[in-house]
């Protein structure tokens, strides 16, 4: 799935001379690259690493000064940026690569993106953008196609080439995600539409820069076709910047070290980050054959507003891992079901980035990152599914989605070797789904506007193998998260923050448990018209599991709404205003405040919002490791104290019995009570439990009588359509007979 | 080569060690005597006397029973050969609708019962929750992971299974 094969590349004329290594055009350097590799099993045929063999200092210099020029040049970019999300949130990257489009050394950010720029240059490479539009020095390309490459057009990426002596020796890469693209609905992921048509404004790999300045016509398209687009006009401006700070670091460098050398080296660097990866696969993993499923759920039906999609879905995300005894990867999506007619569809570049970003965080973690770690696995994409859709106008716009909850069963499926080898310190349930408000309208100066409110990037992450998961404080798309000031979101979106604060009780509890979460209340503020969609969060579903006894976190699904609300008049009158979620039988913001209240499930597309409604938002986390009444009560008064934790749910869920201390506010744990309430939750469990067998008897006769929710039945149906293998093992499995299927 | 004594192995793997040490341990270059010291330190912890071949999840193991490999908890009970699924020799509790899904996530974060249940997997002998699985109704018992016990012993460990 991963390398194109030589005959899709376009053919070029005899004899023409390239500006690639050596006089070859770019198409045969790619084309010279990949057989290389073939050949030889080693990355660009490096069979020994002699230049770090020969002068480990020299090598090791020009390595750091490399990455070194990409990180600055994204932390000096940052500043050039207006958009909360890249200033705040850190939502870039910048990427080396060498002629043929594999990446040498890489910054801290959105690495999901490091291998979607490596597509991108391939793509204009096998399109022989060399002989038209032609590549020069000073050229940028832009591109937010997904199916050319990327997750979803709001990651704006641009590619610079970098010369020296006439020969193009590098690419600099780097990628901004906008808070406001143009779609549908106001920000930037959308959440309603059922094609590409809607998702926003597309630029399909376009040189948007000569000589160093971008095109004015560039950005009056951006001018015209954005709700704010001072974002992305400055966020183009930071990755121009960016590619010609790389670019003059690396002729700096090449210049000091000789081109020749610098050209081996960029070669051995990657072949070296290809024998790590395998190194660590046979120290820290065990081959054999992993599976995990894991879901997401989309509620449309019954919702008014500007959306075209009316049918309920559920994603289903299998996943298929095997090691072999050469510590190759191999992960399989064969069972994910057709492409949908909605945005949770994933292009090939999105799995691509959420695969290289899982290996950057559990495998590749230090030493020579890159994409040497990609000659080193594989992935099965099956033709024609969410995964893999194989039509360009099928909508991305959310893919995100369903790469978390996929990619999440990744993590889940490494840290089970890790559990095997006693690596327990690097076990980690880490990602879920980050719902995120997106929306537009009338701001509070009284402008259009269009805005992600992009807090998401610092939720709560699923539990460790030795500790608890991250309190507020990861994401799997950017492992350097960071959730940005209220201050800054209040600015850049009429609303004013009554809450910010921890949600009690949300993670999935374990012996340790996930990382808390929080949910923020607004108050929506000097506004007539405030669209609010929401998106990236998995509605009536779990998209997350626990391990070893953990359960998963919860469904984060769902806001609180209160239209009309009498919250100015309350806080005329310096009455108590509702902060969080409080009880949630009987919310605070429904308790205390007037207005008309509802819980919405779902995306969000009823009425807009206006001036004095409020709104409370939920993020997710996730799931817990161990069983949870293995819990330390120690930890769980701890959080008692915090607020992460209720007395109810302490009680009934990790068998903790405890009480408040209203003088002293705080709590303390009856350690005698709490032993035997764990041996009655033991007892309590043998007798409500039966052996599996005898449950699976009476779910065979379930399925035999179709007896399952429209939703269910309706994936599992597009399933046995899709895939053949999915739909026998699931036959086998249940001992159905061989032309069971499911009915409408 | 890294290498760290074996108290700070247990400490580490019980979760008992210093966050600035767990975090050493975490950023320096991996033991590769780990999974040795490790299976040691498992080995004395049960009360039993089969040998450990691998730690499969917590309190499950697989053994070497005479000559059959098979899954054991630590209590004890024994599941069956390693290369079936655990969790069909398991005793199990679905929530599976709001009632019970509700003692665990109260008010609207649940899951909608129609949509998805929670299966629990309990060891038969001593009721620890072994593992969980949150699928829609109708959903094959997920086969976690069954190893390569013998590519990892004679390829990757170089030692006799």
């Amino acid at each position: 799935m991963k390398a194109t094969s030589a005959k899709k590349i376009r053919k070029i004329a005899p004899g023409r001379r390239g500006v690639g290594p050596g006089g070859l055009t770019l198409i045969e350097a790619l084309k010279r690259n990949r057989q290389l590799f073939e050949q030889t099993g080693h990355y660009h045929g490096v069979k020994n690493l002699k230049l770090k063999a020969d002068n480990y200092l020299r090598y090791e210099s020009l390595h750091a000064r490399l990455r070194s020029a990409v990180v600055n040049a994204r932390e000096m970019s940052k500043k050039i940026s207006a958009s909360p999300g890249v200033r705040e949130v850190g939502e870039s990257v910048v990427a080396l690569y060498t002629p043929e489009g594999d990446s040498v050394a890489l910054s801290t950010g959105i690495m999901v993106h490091v291998h979607t720029l490596s597509r991108f240059i391939q793509w204009m490479i096998e399109h022989d953008y060399e002989s038209d539009p032609g590549i020069a020095a000073g050229d940028v390309f832009a591109n937010n196609d997904p199916f050319i490459s990327d997750v979803h057009p709001p990651d704006l990426m641009n590619v610079a080439p970098i010369f020296y002596e006439g020969e193009l020796i590098a690419w600099v890469g780097t990628v901004a995600h906008e808070l406001e693209i143009g779609g549908v609905t106001g920000g930037a992921n959308q959440s309603t539409t059922a094609e590409r048509f809607g998702q926003g404004l597309t630029v399909s790999a376009e040189k948007v820069a000569v000589n160093d300045v971008i095109r004015r016509d560039f950005l009056v398209r951006a001018e015209m076709n954005l709700r704010t687009p001072i974002y992305y006009i400055l966020d183009e401006k930071a990755m121009v910047a960016a590619c010609i700070e790389v670019r003059e670091k690396v002729i700096e460098i090449v210049a000091e070290h000789g081109v020749d050398y610098y050209k081996q080296a960029i070669r051995s660097i990657i072949e070296e980050g290809r024998r790590a990866h395998l190194e660590r696969m046979r120290l820290l993993t065990v081959p054999g054959r992993y599976r995990a499923a894991a879901f997401c759920g989309h509620v449309f039906e019954g919702k008014v507003g500007s959306s075209g999609l009316s049918r309920n879905c559920i994603v289903h995300i299998p996943l298929d891992m095997t090691i072999d005894r050469d510590a190759l990867m191999t992960i399989d999506y064969e069972g994910a079901g057709p492409k949908m007619w909605n945005p949770y569809n994933c292009p090939p570049a999105a799995m691509d980035g959420g695969f290289f970003v899982t290996l950057t965080q559990f495998i590749d973690f230090d030493g020579k990152v890159n994409d040497g770690c990609w000659f080193a696995t594989k992935m099965i994409l099956p033709p024609g599914s969410w995964a893999n859709p194989m039509d360009n106008a099928t909508s991305t716009s959310s893919a995100w989605a369903s790469l978390m909850p996929g990619f999440g069963s990744l993590q889940r499926m490494i840290s089970r070797s890790f559990y095997a080898r006693g690596f327990r310190e690097e076990v980690f349930l880490g990602q879920v789904n980050t719902p995120i408000m997106e929306g537009g309208g009338i701001n509070q100066y009284g402008q259009r506007f269009g805005a992600q409110n992009l807090e998401c990037a610092a939720e709560g992450s699923g539990a460790r193998g030795i500790m608890d998961g991250i309190d507020c404080g990861y994401v799997g798309w950017n492992p350097e998260s960071d959730m940005g000031n209220v201050e800054v979101w209040e600015m850049a979106i009429p609303i004013l923050y009554l809450g910010r604060r921890i949600w009690r009780d949300s993670p999935g509890a374990g012996k340790y448990r996930g990382g808390a979460t929080f949910s923020s209340l607004l108050l929506i503020h000097k506004t007539p018209v405030y669209n609010l969609v929401s998106t990236i969060h998995s509605d009536k579903v779990f998209d997350n599991q626990g391990m070893c006894g953990g359960y998963p976190g919860p469904t984060a699904r769902f806001q609180y709404l209160s239209r009309n609300s009498n919250i100015r008049e309350l806080i005329a009158n310096r009455a108590p205003l509702p902060h969080i979620e409080g009880d949630p039988r009987s919310p605070d913001m429904q308790r205390m405040v007037q207005g008309e209240f509802e819980t919405v499930d779902g995306v969000f597309l009823e009425r807009p919002l206006r001036d004095g409604d409020l709104l409370q938002f939920f993020y997710n986390t996730g799931g817990g490791y161990g069983d949870p009444i293995e819990r330390n009560p120690e930890a769980t008064r701890v959080d008692l104290d915090k607020g992460i934790q209720s007395l109810e749910l302490a009680a009934r869920v990790y068998g903790v019995v405890a009480k408040f201390d209203p003088a002293a506010k705080l709590h303390s744990v009856d350690t005698e009570a709490t032993r035997k309430a764990r041996e009655q939750c033991r007892r309590d469990r043998a007798a409500r439990a039966i052996p599996v067998k005898d449950w699976m008897a009476g779910q065979r006769s379930r399925l035999l009588n179709q007896d399952l929710g429209r939703e269910v039945k309706e994936m599992y149906k597009d399933v046995f359509g899709f895939s053949e293998r999915w739909s026998r093992e699931f036959r086998e499995f249940w001992k159905l007979p061989d032309d069971f299927t499911f009915k409408p | 080569m890294t290498s760290y004594p074996k108290d700070l192995i247990r400490d580490l793997i019980d979760g008992r060690l210093p966050w600035q040490t767990t975090k050493q341990v975490m950023s320096d270059f991996k033991d590769d005597g780990r999974f040795e010291t490790y299976l040691e330190i498992l080995q004395e912890r049960v009360p039993w006397k089969e040998r450990i071949l691998l730690p499969l999840g917590e309190h499950l193991y697989i053994v070497q029973k005479k000559r059959d490999r098979i899954v054991k908890c630590d209590c004890g009970h024994e599941f069956g050969p390693y290369t079936e699924n655990w969790k069909l020799a398991a005793s199990i509790y679905v929530r599976d609708n709001e009632e019970k899904l509700e003692e665990i996530y109260p008010g609207a974060r649940k899951c909608d019962p129609n949509w998805m249940e929670i299966r629990e997997y309990y060891c038969p002998g001593c009721m620890t929750q072994l593992e969980t699985e949150a699928v829609t109704p109708g959903y094959p018992i997920v086969f976690d992971f069954v190893p390569d016990l013998e590519g990892f012993y004679r390829d990757w460990l170089k030692k006799p299974l």
